[in-house]
């Protein structure tokens, strides 16, 4: 095969930068926090702030699919919310049905959105901020606006959650098994495939043939299910279910999607990458509780981030106009 | 012969390594109404962006009344008197006609920052009152027709007046494109009566009508200005012979290889229709066939090729694939029944460039690398080496993004991404677009060899003898309609002269 | 020549699409409940719609430009929280007066004008921007009160809720004010006729010789200017300024304009419209109550409201893809 030299790619590089770049800060800001806090290395310290990460990266994980894609889920709070109050609700009449009953209340929604986005064809932004208006209003009406109590019973059926197996957090099990299910549903599925695909070149993609619109759909119910079970173990963490248990959860999520080098204009990028991002915004809260920084105005710094995230990774040379 | 208000002398530009003008001179008198005739890739529309300021030249260069010009951007070119109306409209529909005439020079027209709406609109009225068009200035332009609005990019141009003193050049591309005949009337009309206020360069594919409105004209093929002569002392076939120009020399288009195609139908429509796209399609393609479809803009062919592939529905008639009658509302409904389509929009439509060549390679037949429901990514891989080499795709390897790719080889790569889906049928819709002439003649080696295989093609291509020069078969088409059809059998080509009697 | 395009009468009528929808709304609701046609109730309609339509306004203009504004959260909060801080309050013994309304309005139009600055300068989407300046703005007036409330005990300020005019509270005349500037700059000065062009197509915009850039930053900063005042109403009404005041904002404010008739793609709409907006949101929440619908649906409904109304404005024939 002749080889002739191809012009040096700028994009290569950019996806060299997003793949390597995040891990290397995380390395920097562990050993930083380490410096500061030599406790923190100690395997207990590491296994919960592991395990403070797992809620925060499953409700990531499911934004990956969506933003992937090149669009948004503003939804993801609402529903981790809702699952919580519909796991409090249910777990002591119908036991685990109650979480079954949670997810899929977050399936629902997440198709809801789907469906509403390609066949109307609204922004994803506008749709899910539509679809959180629902939600929150179910998750209001079920809890009375109230938040609810998980029992001793109840308690003890989430033990499951709570739990360690091995001397790890279930949670961290639980969160390990939906990154390798991810990544691997990203890598070796035709829908992983075509999630790049239409984020990358919507246009072309469906003029080959490949049917976008239910992949876009599939893309929105992955985010729902896992918004939901996120819910499910932050309402057994804290045994309690309220219609505003997440509310401080979307910022953080959508940016360890960014921080972790998934590009906002989709395309690029996958959960693996979600893990560390993740990991970097635990890293960060943990490092500024160390520090004293108010937890009010942690806020302050996700923000700063996010854009500073997306400033870095964004491909300018993908959007002509930017909006 | 007074000075020449406008010089462009040996001007060359090259995209991407591919040459679009070649050492191209042409000047335009005071007052006069200059044609511009070409084929599609001519060069005909990257002259008159660089005479709108829109792209510079690599080399050569303009003047203006004898001095020197460099024009950085449209509105220095406005600055210089040189406005262009564009093919594409350019006026923004959700503004009046007043502000869209004015748009940028409202500062004019401003008062301690406060916007005197009726000394804007009296000043529009004027610019309109020079096109003769009875149009209330505070219209949306939405509310317009394309004759009005393009009157109304006219009045734009002429409203340069003000701004400049100097005379005014008038760039007009393809403004009929999408006008009736009557209002194409209308437009000439007015051009002429404007000659005293400025001189036109008219870019046209309807060489009757560059001929009616014209003083003079310029021949351009391949980036080259081959003839410019009276408008009075030539003739249509004459500018198409020039426009033409080489002799045919049938291994081009490796004439030697043409099969007669085989007995099975592949596609068959009958009486099809879209709306006011075209009507009452009837054609047959048989396996190891190339239908060429000819026509100008608006000829409808468009449309119908992009029906074939799912993009727009037709409304009446059938279309029959494979033996299955068949509506075909999107493309993965045409991929499933064996359709492949390589489009004229390359960048956006046929390859996702972003990503490497693997995966688009396999993006319309994942299937065919599947187990058990999971990517075999090695299996892949090796397939779309396998494909690499058999259409000689030029890259170092299968990782390279396909954005990075030349024209020619992403082209490749569309073809090798349907010839892996097993596609039955090819729509290629101007393959060779943008091509350079080497690139050009792996297309229709590939070309051949599919037909070989027994794929059925449906064809349009950018130049009349490209069509020709591949097709068994040509269909001609004119506003909607088919007017003619051809037996394109090896050794016995049509002459382009008969098909053209029936395109315009 | 040619005649325009001959426009059907339903097409004529679309534009007034919204308004037709408040009156047949006013109507169903006065015949649910005749007591909505009483004046005290117009009056607390208008009441309730004044700081929405401040909102809007700022909204409106930045939407216009086809781009989008997700810090109204944000900025109220901390326009609120400036202002009771900086007049007579329970915390401090600050007693700047008017200084502090004119403070919060120089912050909200500070924090839009960096968004402006981020969006234009580094070429980032304006609601990937504009999410990290709302947890930002958040973060601030968190940070600034220590997550808590103060209250605002300055007459002059409190008076802007309590004092009436012509029967109708001086916050009512206020966002009228407001309504006037905005219609203002949107109809007679270059700056709002860009904003239309930028929204109707950049690119021929900046072909034109716009300054496209300097536009996006003035209607950033406008529309930052306007949350300010929404701020400074907020602290007003409540008594209060903290850091949860913007709480559910912007929700509504993009449903009001988008209800309104103004497009989310940009270029069409107004001022206008958004008063019709605010006006629909408004009098469907004062229905929900006298009505005796439970609040908790309201977001319900404003999230259905919003899919219908971008349902309806969208050219899907035109817009292929929607991300």
């Amino acid at each position: 095969m002749p080889a002739t030299a191809v012009p040096h790619s700028k994009t290569l590089a950019a996806d060299r930068f997003r793949s390597f770049a995040p891990v290397l800060v995380l390395v920097a800001l562990v050993v930083l926090v380490g410096v500061l806090r030599p406790s923190f290395f100690n395997p207990e310290s590491l296994l919960v702030t592991v395990a403070d990460t797992a809620t925060l990266f499953i409700l990531a994980a499911g934004t990956t699919f969506v933003v992937i894609l090149g669009s948004i889920d503003l939804s993801i709070q609402a529903i981790c919310s809702l699952a919580s109050v519909v796991v409090a609700l249910l777990l002591p009449r119908y036991g685990y049905f109650g979480c079954l009953a949670a997810l899929a209340a977050g399936l629902l929604a997440g198709i809801t959105s789907g469906i509403l986005h390609v066949w109307l064809r609204i922004p994803s932004f506008i749709v899910t901020l539509a679809t959180s208006g629902l939600v929150v209003a179910a998750a209001l009406l079920l809890s009375q606006e109230r938040s609810i109590v998980i029992d001793e019973h109840g308690r003890l059926l989430l033990s499951c959650i709570t739990d360690r197996s091995l001397g790890v957090p279930n949670v961290i099990w639980i969160a390990a098994a939906v990154a390798v299910v991810g990544a691997w549903t990203q890598r070796y599925t035709p829908f992983g495939r075509y999630s790049i695909a239409i984020g990358a070149g919507e246009a072309a993609t469906w003029a080959s043939g490949v049917r976008v619109n239910r992949h876009k759909v599939i893309a929105f119910a992955c985010s729902g299910v896992l918004a939901a079970l996120a819910g499910v173990l932050l309402a057994a963490r804290q045994s309690s279910g309220s219609p505003t248990l997440a509310n401080e959860l979307l910022l953080p999520a959508i940016a360890a999607v960014i921080v972790g080098g998934t590009a906002i204009t989709g395309g690029a990028g996958g959960i693996g990458r979600t893990v560390v991002g993740a990991l970097i915004i635990t890293i960060v809260r943990v490092g500024m509780t160390f520090i004293g920084i108010n937890i009010f105005a942690q806020q302050i710094v996700f923000g700063l981030v996010l854009i500073a995230a997306v400033a870095l990774t964004i491909d300018r040379t993908k959007i002509v106009i930017v909006k | 012969m007074a000075e020449p208000l406008l010089q462009v002398q040996n001007v060359s530009k090259a995209f991407a390594g591919v040459q679009a003008l070649d050492d191209v001179s042409i000047e335009v008198q005071p007052g006069e109404v200059v044609g511009l005739v070409g084929e599609n890739g001519a060069g005909k529309s990257t002259l008159m962006r660089i005479l709108a300021g829109v792209y510079r030249p690599d080399r050569g260069i303009l003047l203006l009344s004898g001095t020197r010009i460099v024009l950085n951007s449209p509105r220095e070119a406005n600055l210089h008197g040189i406005g262009i109306v564009f093919q594409e409209q350019s006026l923004l529909p959700n503004l009046s006609v007043a502000e869209n005439i004015y748009l940028g020079q409202e500062a004019a027209f401003t008062r301690s920052g406060i916007i005197r709406w009726p000394a804007l609109h009296a000043a529009a009225r004027r610019q309109l009152e020079k096109v003769r068009v009875n149009l209330d200035p505070r219209t949306r332009t939405v509310r317009l027709s394309f004759a009005e609005r393009q009157m109304v990019e006219l009045a734009k141009a002429l409203a340069l007046e003000e701004r400049t003193d100097r005379p005014l050049v008038i760039l007009l591309d393809e403004p009929t494109s999408v006008l009736e005949q009557r209002e194409i009337d209308i437009l000439f009309d007015r051009v002429r009566g404007l000659r005293n206020r400025a001189s036109f360069v008219f870019v046209s594919h309807r060489l009757d009508e560059v001929l009616s409105v014209s003083d003079r004209v310029y021949v351009m093929k391949d980036g080259r200005v081959v003839a410019g002569m009276p408008a009075a002392q030539t003739s249509v076939p004459e500018l198409h012979q020039l426009m033409v120009g080489r002799e045919l020399h049938a291994q081009y288009y490796r004439e030697s290889r043409q099969q007669p195609p085989g007995e099975p139908i592949v596609l068959a429509t009958e009486g099809l229709s879209a709306g006011r796209a075209y009507r009452n399609v009837t054609l047959q393609v048989r396996e190891g066939e190339v239908l060429g479809i000819a026509g100008v803009v608006g000829s409808g062919r468009e449309e119908l090729t992009r029906t074939l592939f799912g993009f727009l529905p037709h409304t009446a008639g059938t279309l029959t694939v494979r033996g299955k009658r068949v509506r075909l509302t999107s493309p993965d409904q045409a991929a499933a029944l064996g359709i492949g389509y390589l489009p004229r929009e390359r960048r956006l439509e046929g390859l996702v460039m972003p990503l490497p060549i693997v995966p688009n390679m396999t993006l319309a037949s994942l299937q065919s690398v599947l187990r058990a429901g999971a990517i075999q990514i090695r299996k892949e891989r090796t397939l779309a080496e396998e494909w690499v080499r058999r259409l000689r795709v030029r890259t170092p390897g299968v990782d390279v993004l396909c954005m990075n790719l030349s024209g020619g080889n992403q082209q490749k790569v569309v073809l090798a991404k349907w010839m892996n889906a097993r596609s039955k049928l090819l729509i290629l819709d101007h393959p060779t677009r943008g091509l350079d002439v080497g690139a050009k003649e792996e297309v229709y080696d590939l070309v051949r060899t599919l037909s070989e295989q027994g794929l059925a093609i449906v064809l349009t291509a950018d130049t009349l003898e490209e069509t020709i020069g591949l097709s068994h078969s040509v269909l001609v088409m004119r506003d909607g309609e088919i007017t003619a059809r051809f037996d394109a059998p090896r050794g016995a080509k049509p002459a382009q002269v008969d098909l053209i009697r029936h395109m315009v | 020549m040619a005649s325009s395009n001959p426009t059907s009468l339903p097409e004529r009528l679309k534009p007034f699409a919204p308004l037709f929808a408040l009156v047949i709304l006013s109507v169903l609701i006065g015949l649910r409940n005749p007591r909505f046609f009483e004046v005290n109730n117009f009056i607390r309609v208008a009441n309730a719609a004044s700081i929405p339509l401040v909102l809007a306004l700022g909204a409106t203009s930045v939407i216009l430009l086809g781009s989008v504004d997700l810090s109204v959260e944000g900025v109220v909060a901390l326009g609120a929280v400036v202002v009771a801080v900086l007049v007579r309050n329970d915390q401090n013994h600050n007693a700047f007066g008017w200084w502090g309304p004119l403070a919060a309005v120089a912050v909200g139009a500070l924090i839009g004008f960096l968004n402006g600055l981020v969006h234009v300068g580094l070429r980032i989407p304006s609601f990937m921007v504009t999410l990290g300046s709302w947890f930002i703005g958040v973060g601030l007036a968190t940070l600034v009160l220590g997550g808590t409330s103060v209250r605002v005990l300055d007459p002059a300020i409190r008076s802007l809720a309590l004092t009436r005019f012509w029967n109708c509270p001086l916050a009512v005349w206020v966002a009228l004010s407001a309504l006037i500037v905005a219609w203002f700059i949107e109809r007679f000065t270059t700056l709002g006729r860009h904003t239309f062009a930028v929204g109707g197509g950049e690119d021929l915009a900046l072909l034109s010789g716009i300054a496209v850039r300097q536009t996006k930053l003035a209607v950033f900063t406008l529309a930052g200017a306007f949350y300010g005042v929404g701020g400074v109403l907020a602290a007003a009404q409540l008594g209060q300024g903290n850091a949860t005041i913007g709480d559910g904002r912007l929700f509504s404010t993009i449903t009001s304009v988008v209800v309104g008739g103004t497009a989310l793609t940009g270029g069409a709409g107004g001022t206008l419209n958004t008063l019709v907006g605010v006006l629909i949101i408004a009098v469907i929440g004062n229905g929900m109550i006298l009505l005796g619908i439970s609040p908790d649906v309201q977001s319900a409904v404003q999230g259905l409201i919003i899919i219908v109304a971008v349902a309806c404005s969208t050219d899907r024939q035109r817009l292929r893809f929607a991300k």
